[in-house]
């Protein structure tokens, strides 16, 4: 046990002197993080969730404010207004997908809601999308609330005996809207967290890189497993009573605690720095790494082994780095896949690895559905680890 | 048991494919004494050394290494074991120090005895005041040095330095051949390949010659000189005609074993006053100008001319 402790340590002191471990196992991850955080709208404007509607206001009566106001505030649509903004800039914005719809307000709207005659606004859109439902919906209620306020402060300034300002009895009942006798909120899953993109994107790209980056981090400690054997310092390590399980296991626990520092670092960094929130489930975290670095180092343990020189040992490293971290999702969620194509990716450990931490921190679920993807990760770090050790006994022989 | 020898070698095979690497080398290394196997590149030392070290195992015969057997009983074998292999095996990117201490935790050293028998070695290698240095930035000769500090870490009772001084300066190769002899005499047996002769000549008690895996001579330096007699070796060096100027050679009268090799003309004589004028005029009738003449009297390296016909070169 002890020799393995000393190779381990010995392996971690050249690694700590190579600064290609801490830029990629440290620096790349987190630069790709941001990169690909940002392309999927991980930061800035993009992170509000509400569908762009365009707004044009040809009146400027005092019901119409109160008509922008109640958009304004919606939680469903967001409206994007600008005093450059013309009837036709609106249908260009609409038919190019940038804005969900536009409502135009016509002249004369405000004095038509009071007067109670007949006006209608004006909406463009696509109404063969999705979203059109729900813009729909949202400018009904509003125009709706607007009015029923109005029907509301007629009858109430026509009253006999204590006849009520229109306006004041407009804004009371448009405001007792704000706290209807009931409220219903979302509750039943964390869907409401899972809407917001930002969230969802940094959510993937998180892990994503930090595990695609933590087999690229491989070559360094790959070439540190071949500099010993082309040195023939492995052969003069087997003069000594140390055994080639020795070997293995102590340039096994060297990789494997060097990527658990960066999981644990990085992890860390995500729930800080990018509002991943890793640290919902910390017990399920720990497993997914746990069992993310026990795969990933015995992939390291068996590039080393394989690898005839250090050429060898980088085209190693970075070949399945780009195939694992493809195939697995690490750059685009499989989600947005096709079933084929899903299920070729589980063949990339990568697959699994992201299941585990995406369960966690993007789909809301919990421990359990941490379990399998860290018992595939696990009989990956098996599977690598065997043939490591039977590839390094087999040159033996020779 | 102190009358056992330390190293016994008994018919000793191993083969790589068709490569007989080693085909039944035995012989007997008494235990306080420096050993050489002497013998040109790929005569099978190395793998010899490899076999008695329990790296390779070998394919037929074994081997007792102070009374214990390679094949039964390697873990005892290792542990009264130094090994100082051709290649400079050490991690380069750590110091001297770390390195030894590295590999003083291999050998089972530990604490304060640890510390201080890496002391001593890097005072025995004179790489004190550089310890701290990482390998990768030392000469070859500093990093020889460490390459054999390793092997003394536990002060082990036999040592096996395989070719230890190749490709170094001058300097490094005699502080390392001290180095050799200094061991000997504080008790160590030392079995040491070299296929420089004058290394084995200068360090051996015994020697054994190798040749394409065989051992085809052992004995003391004088014992091994007198299979040839007193012949002297000559060395032409020729610009043209080598082959032709050997042959002419081989019927000159009181001339016996001869070699062409990179463009040397090389030729074993009872008496060298009698024969040189006659060599000169064979190399002068095929038109082959004379560029060097070298004369040497008897030593291993006629020895082993005589014993495969070849030279033994560096």
């Amino acid at each position: 046990m002890l020799r393995i402790l000393d190779i381990a340590f010995k392996d971690l002191l050249q690694l700590s002197r190579d600064f290609k471990v801490f830029m990629f196992l440290l620096i790349m991850p987190i630069l790709f993080t941001f990169l690909f955080g940002y392309a999927f709208g991980g930061f800035g404007g993009e992170s509000d969730s509400r569908l762009p509607v365009g707004y044009l206001a040809l009146d400027d009566h005092w019901v119409t404010d109160k008509l922008h106001r109640l958009l304004a505030n919606s939680e469903v649509i967001r409206l994007e207004e600008s005093v450059l903004f013309s009837e036709a800039d609106l249908e260009k914005l609409v038919a190019e997908g940038d804005l969900a719809a536009a409502v135009i307000v016509p002249q004369g709207y405000g004095k038509a809601v009071v007067k109670d005659k007949t006006v209608r606004l004006i909406v463009i859109a696509d109404t063969s999308v999705q979203a059109w439902t729900t813009v729909k919906a949202e400018l009904l209620s509003a125009a709706s609330r607007i009015d029923g306020a109005a029907r509301t402060a007629e009858v109430m300034e026509n009253m006999e005996l204590e006849g009520v300002p229109f306006d004041y009895a407009f804004d009371q009942t448009l405001s007792a809207w704000e706290e209807p006798p009931i409220t219903i909120h979302e509750t039943s899953s964390l869907a409401l967290e899972k809407a917001n993109l930002a969230n969802r994107a940094l959510a993937h790209t998180s892990p994503g890189m930090m595990l695609q980056f933590a087999i690229a981090g491989l070559l360094t400690a790959a070439q540190v497993i071949v500099a010993e054997r082309k040195s023939r310092t492995l052969q003069r390590l087997l003069t000594t009573n140390t055994r080639r399980i020795h070997v293995a296991l102590g340039h096994y626990l060297a990789i494997f605690l060097l990527i658990f520092a960066q999981f644990s670092i990085l992890i860390t960094f995500g729930q800080i720095a990018l509002g991943v929130n890793y640290f919902r489930l910390p017990q399920a975290t720990l497993l997914a790494a746990f069992c993310a670095a026990l795969c990933i180092s015995a992939m390291g343990l068996l590039i080393g082994v394989l690898a005839k020189n250090e050429e060898q040992a980088i085209i190693f490293s970075l070949v399945p780095m780009f195939v694992f971290a493809g195939l697995g999702g690490a750059w685009v969620p499989l989600e947005v896949t096709g079933e084929t194509f899903r299920v070729i990716g589980h063949l990339s450990p990568i697959a699994w690895g992201m299941d585990g931490f995406e369960n966690i921190v993007a789909r809301g679920l919990g421990v359990e559905s941490v379990l399998i993807p860290s018992a595939a990760l696990a009989g990956y770090g098996a599977l690598f680890f065997a043939l490591a050790v039977w590839r390094l006994n087999a040159a033996e022989e020779k | 048991m102190s009358d056992l020898p330390a190293i016994e070698a008994l018919d000793l095979r191993k083969s790589f494919g068709e490569n007989r690497a080693v085909q039944g080398v035995s012989f007997q290394v008494n235990r306080g004494e420096i050993f050489s196997l002497l013998g040109p590149n790929g005569a099978g030392k190395t793998t010899t050394i490899s076999m008695l070290s329990c790296l390779l195992r070998p394919d037929d015969g074994d081997a007792r290494v102070m009374g214990r057997s390679i094949r039964s009983d390697p873990s005892g074998v290792k542990s009264v074991l130094g090994v100082v292999p051709q290649e400079i095996a050490l991690y380069e990117d750590l110091s001297a120090r770390e390195n030894l201490t590295f590999w003083g935790k291999m050998y089972d050293l530990r604490g304060s005895k640890l510390k201080a028998r890496v002391d001593e070695v890097l005072e025995v290698i004179g790489l004190r005041d550089r310890a701290n240095e990482r390998v990768g930035k030392y000469s070859g000769g500093m990093k020889r040095r460490v390459n054999i500090g390793v092997a003394l870490l536990h002060k082990p009772q036999v040592v096996y330095m395989d070719e230890p001084t190749v490709g170094i300066d001058p300097q490094s190769r005699r502080n390392i051949l001290d180095n050799v002899v200094r061991l000997k005499n504080e008790g160590m047996t030392v079995l040491y390949t070299t296929h420089y002769m004058e290394e084995a000549q200068e360090l051996s008690d015994h020697i054994g010659i190798m040749d394409h895996g065989k051992l085809i001579a052992c004995g003391t330096n004088e014992e091994l000189v007198k299979l040839v007699g007193q012949q002297t070796r000559i060395d032409l060096t020729l610009n043209a005609h080598v082959e032709s100027v050997a042959a002419a050679w081989r019927e000159i009268e009181g001339v016996s074993h001869v070699a062409a090799e990179n463009g040397v003309a090389t030729a074993l004589v009872n008496d060298s006053n009698l024969a040189l004028p006659h060599l000169f005029e064979a190399a002068s009738r095929l038109s082959a100008r004379i560029t060097s003449v070298n004369i040497r009297e008897p030593n291993l390296e006629a020895v082993f001319l005589h014993l495969t016909g070849r030279a033994l070169r560096d």
